[in-house]
This record gives C-alpha cells, sequence and structure tokens, in this order.
C-alpha cells in the first residue's frame, strides 16, 4: 500500500515536472507579447495586466512628452542618420512606439533646433522614448512575476 | 501650377510651444518624476512621496547646474 502511494507521488511529481516548462514557456510568450504591446502603444502592456494607474499614467506622459516635444519642432531622427549620435537619437525616438508616427504627423514644419525650445523638444521626444521602453520593460517583467 | 507647401496634407496643429529654460525644465522634470514614481512605488502615499522628492531634485539639481554654469556663459 505503502509502496503503491509512493509510486503514484512519484508519478505525480514526474507529471508536474513535465507540465513546468511549458507553463514558464506560455508565461514568458505571454510576458514578450505584454513588453512589445507596451512599446507599440504606451500603457498597453499594463491596461492588459489590468494595471490601470500605470497604463494611464504612462499612455498620458509619453503622449504629453510626444505632443509637446513636436510642437516645439525637436528635431526628430531618422533612420539615414549621418553619425552615431543620429542613430541613438532614432532609437531613443523609436521608442515611443507607434507614437513616432504620430510625432511625424504632428511636426509638420520640420526640426527646427536653432532656438532654445527646439533643442529641448528633442530631449523631449527622446525621453519620452526611453521613458516607455523603461514602462514596456517593466510591463515584460511584471508578466513574469519579478515586479509588481 | 502652385506648388503644395511642405507638409500639406498633413494634421496641422498650428502648435507651437515656445517655452523658456524654467519652463521647459519644470514641464520636464514633473512628467518624467510622475512616470518614475508609479514605476517604482505601488502605493499611492509611496508614489506621491517619491514624485515630491524627485521634483525637488530635479529642481534642485537644474537650478544649481544652471548657477555652477553661469560663470563661463559668456
Amino acid at each position: 500500500m505503502r509502496a503503491a502511494v509512493h509510486a503514484q507521488k512519484e508519478m505525480t511529481d514526474e507529471t508536474q515536472m513535465a507540465a513546468a516548462p511549458a507553463r514558464d514557456n506560455r508565461r514568458e510568450v505571454r510576458a514578450i507579447t505584454f513588453g512589445v504591446a507596451g512599446w507599440m502603444v504606451p500603457g498597453l502592456g499594463h491596461a492588459l495586466q489590468k494595471m490601470w494607474g500605470r497604463a494611464i499614467t504612462f499612455f498620458a506622459v509619453v503622449g504629453v512628452l510626444v505632443f509637446v516635444g513636436a510642437g516645439m519642432r525637436g528635431n526628430l531622427f531618422n533612420s539615414d542618420g549621418g553619425d552615431a549620435f543620429a542613430t541613438l537619437g532614432y532609437l531613443a525616438d523609436l521608442g515611443t512606439g507607434s507614437f513616432y508616427v504620430l510625432a511625424k504627423y504632428i511636426e509638420v514644419g520640420g526640426p527646427d533646433v536653432s532656438h532654445a525650445y527646439g533643442d529641448y523638444g528633442t530631449r523631449f521626444l527622446a525621453a519620452a522614448g526611453v521613458l516607455n521602453l523603461l514602462a514596456a520593460l517593466h510591463a515584460y517583467e511584471a508578466a513574469r512575476g519579478r515586479k509588481a | 501650377m502652385p506648388m503644395k507647401p511642405r507638409g500639406a496634407g498633413k494634421l496641422d496643429l498650428a502648435m507651437k510651444f515656445h517655452l523658456s529654460h524654467l519652463q521647459g525644465m519644470l514641464l520636464f522634470a514633473l512628467l518624467i518624476s510622475i512616470a518614475f514614481g508609479f514605476l517604482s512605488r505601488r502605493r499611492p502615499l509611496d508614489r506621491v512621496k517619491y514624485i515630491a522628492w524627485s521634483l525637488l531634485l530635479f529642481l534642485l539639481f537644474g537650478i544649481g547646474i544652471g548657477w555652477a554654469m553661469y560663470p563661463f556663459s559668456r
């Protein structure tokens, strides 16, 4: 009787061990999906996890930074940047996800960094991108259960 | 045939935010502090404390560095 119970327990343990990697894989895929969603639309990664406060905050903060940055005629970098700084700027700007397209749409007259506010606009746009990447990474980590 | 002006057909919000250095810094510090507060704290009271502390440090360092650069500005 004891041997039978022991054998059954061993079988249950093995089944659980086999199921664990599959569950981990599902969780990882889910976490990556939330991270990518958060990058594409600021706050979406948190909204999908029902973290409404963070979702609304990131959407609003990144949105305002992009809106004001583009309105100040900051430099929105393109993929054909001539040097390493332009490439880094492009990567930072891309961090805003879909808002990058929105910024292109808002900035009708093109960048003007001959004034202080144009320079500020460039920083606003880059900060929005980096902040959104940070938020997307947070959404990914939260989905993996590492952060709350 | 008249040429189309640059950006024609795009959304023209006619936005031009002419902010001063101080206004730009204030807005930037406030937005980033709020985002950091929500990112790193869970409880509302902790968030408010973090946002206030972060904003204070942003402004202190910003104005401090501004004053430190003053002798070299001309």
